[in-house]
């Protein structure tokens, strides 16, 4: 599958990394990327179900291009979602319902991870594509 | 003395993400040596058949094979009746359903303790729901059961179910004494021993309680497989829950007879394959001296603690002489999934979360600890990479 430039460029920077700490490790640099959801914001709602750790997220649309804002409290699932970020933010609706969190697989990410955590990526993922489809609905 | 005991155990020489691996979460389950693979593979291949009923030769081994279980069993734990289960869990369910169901009225009181683990407290929660018994919680001070708040809980009570040493904390309870309080009262017992027959052989019948339930595979048998330990007169007030083949002595289509053995409370064809395994575990087990193991554990998960605490972090496991070696720690900002997936990268196992005690983590007011734990097989070059793989994470996050 063709991906955007952006999400080529992540799974390229894990395929070339063949230590599993240092893949870890760049995972988390991810997290830096987040726009943080202040902790007053967290509420049931963008509450990431299914993931160990606690995890939220929320989607906006403005000037029609989507928007990702999250937090979580272990540094991993803030870099799964600055990964996130990257591949949603400032994208139109109709290219965002268009990706598949199979980028994660492709990157070998997920493989990283234990499958409460590859589950959580794929749920946050899937938050992300019913928020955009009620938005433009 | 851990590195020539990990040759009995194949697993010991495979790698984990390009480094040898170093298990240290032996509370969630154990390893097996190649003598319980063998002896399973051995009964696949050569002798597999149903128990119990037929005569040809095959289902004669078959028979003898799990028989073999429970005779260990009896013989290693000095016990009459030992029913075999899945596993703890569905041991700890079976007296709840078997005795308590038919022994407790609505109203009467059963003592639990905040550091049982969820097995030994959903089935009682459940019975509750069923029967509208009292569930009476004895709390957790400093990691330590409160023996005054168990007095007070104790009155009128007519069961007591505690653990015997903490799958969080490592803390081994002072059975001995919460049985002889428990009997004053004329309550019956039920001791959660899934993590104590690692470490110790216990002589049911000298601990005087009435159930003991455990699970095969914390120690270095299969998963899958366990027991319910019962004396002979609880035995004796229990009915079978589960109703079906091999249990019964006559069904017509007006009513059964059930057997007078053990085998009344092990309706269907049993776990076989792991009953040979669980016996050549047992049997394993028995060259094998706890006590010293105990011992030699015990220091290197004291000085594991010491120097985790120096490390900047917080331990909740006592490790007291009785302890098992058991570390349960947290870091002030380090999330502990964070923490293992980091030491898993470098080979090294541990676990991490509520350890199925939810009500201990509330009383200890975390989320979630990071676990380590040792086993048999494990020694001090175990610890040293487990320290060093500490120090990188601790590296990697500052």
């Amino acid at each position: 599958m063709t991906w955007p430039d952006s999400i080529q460029e992540i799974i390229s920077e894990f395929q070339e990394i063949e230590d599993q700490f240092e893949r870890l490790e760049v995972l988390m640099d991810f997290a830096d990327e987040v726009d943080e959801l202040h902790f007053d914001e967290w509420n049931d709602s963008n509450l990431v179900r299914g993931c160990q750790s606690v995890a939220h997220i929320e989607v906006s649309i403005r000037d029609e291009l989507v928007w990702l804002r999250a937090a979580a409290d272990a540094k991993m699932v803030q870099g799964l979602q600055g990964i996130l970020s990257i591949a949603i933010n400032g994208k139109s609706p109709e290219i965002v319902m268009q990706l598949t969190p199979d980028f994660a697989e492709e990157a070998g990410i997920l493989v990283s991870l234990t499958p409460s955590r590859s589950n959580g990526f794929r749920t946050m993922f899937d938050m992300i594509q019913n928020r955009v489809k009620e938005e433009i609905l | 003395m851990g590195d020539s005991m990990k040759q009995d155990f194949p697993i010991f020489s495979r790698e984990v993400n390009g480094r040898p691996l170093v298990y240290l979460d032996n509370a969630a389950t154990t390893q097996k040596p190649a003598c319980v693979i063998d002896a399973m593979t051995k009964y696949y291949s050569s002798s597999n058949a149903n128990v119990h009923r037929a005569v040809h030769t095959l289902a004669g081994e078959a028979t003898e094979g799990y028989e073999a279980c429970r005779k260990l069993l009896k013989q290693r734990f000095n016990s009459d009746f030992a029913v075999i289960t899945s596993g703890t869990t569905e041991a700890i369910n079976l007296a709840a359903h078997a005795w308590g169901e038919h022994n407790l009225q609505p109203g009467d009181a059963v003592v639990l303790t905040e550091m049982e683990h969820h097995s030994d407290i959903v089935p009682w929660q459940m019975l509750a729901e069923r029967i509208a018994i009292e569930l009476r919680f004895v709390p957790v001070d400093e990691g330590q059961l409160d023996l005054d708040a168990l007095e007070v809980a104790l009155e009128d009570a007519k069961l007591v179910c505690v653990v015997h040493t903490s799958n969080v904390l490592g803390v081994r309870n002072p059975v001995e004494k919460i049985i002889s309080m428990s009997k004053s009262v004329g309550a019956r017992v039920l001791i959660d021993a899934a993590q104590a027959v690692p470490h110790e052989v216990i002589d049911f019948k000298e601990l005087g309680a009435d159930f003991m339930a455990f699970s095969a595979h914390k120690m270095c048998g299969p998963t899958g497989i366990g027991t319910l330990l019962i004396s002979e007169s609880a035995f004796d007030e229990m009915k079978p829950f589960m109703g079906g083949g091999d249990m019964i002595q006559t069904v017509t289509l007006e009513g059964s007879t059930y057997q007078t053995n053990e085998h009344k409370f092990e309706a269907g064809t049993p776990r076989i394959a792991e009953g040979v395994g669980w016996a050549a575990a047992l049997e394993w087990m028995s060259q094998i001296d706890l006590k010293s193991h105990h011992s030699r554990l015990l220091k290197i998960a004291q000085n594991v603690a010491k120097q985790l605490e120096q490390k900047g972090m917080k331990v909740y496991s006592t490790l007291n002489p009785s302890d098992a070696a058991v570390v349960s720690f947290t870091h002030p900002t380090i999330h502990p999934e964070d923490f293992a997936r980091l030491l898993d990268a470098q080979g090294i196992a541990v676990r991490t979360g509520h350890h199925c005690a939810q009500p201990l983590m509330e009383k200890l007011g975390v989320n979630g600890t990071i676990r380590a734990s040792f086993y048999i097989y494990n020694d001090e070059s175990d610890a040293e990479v487990f320290l060093s793989g500490i120090d990188r994470v601790l590296e990697a996050m500052a």
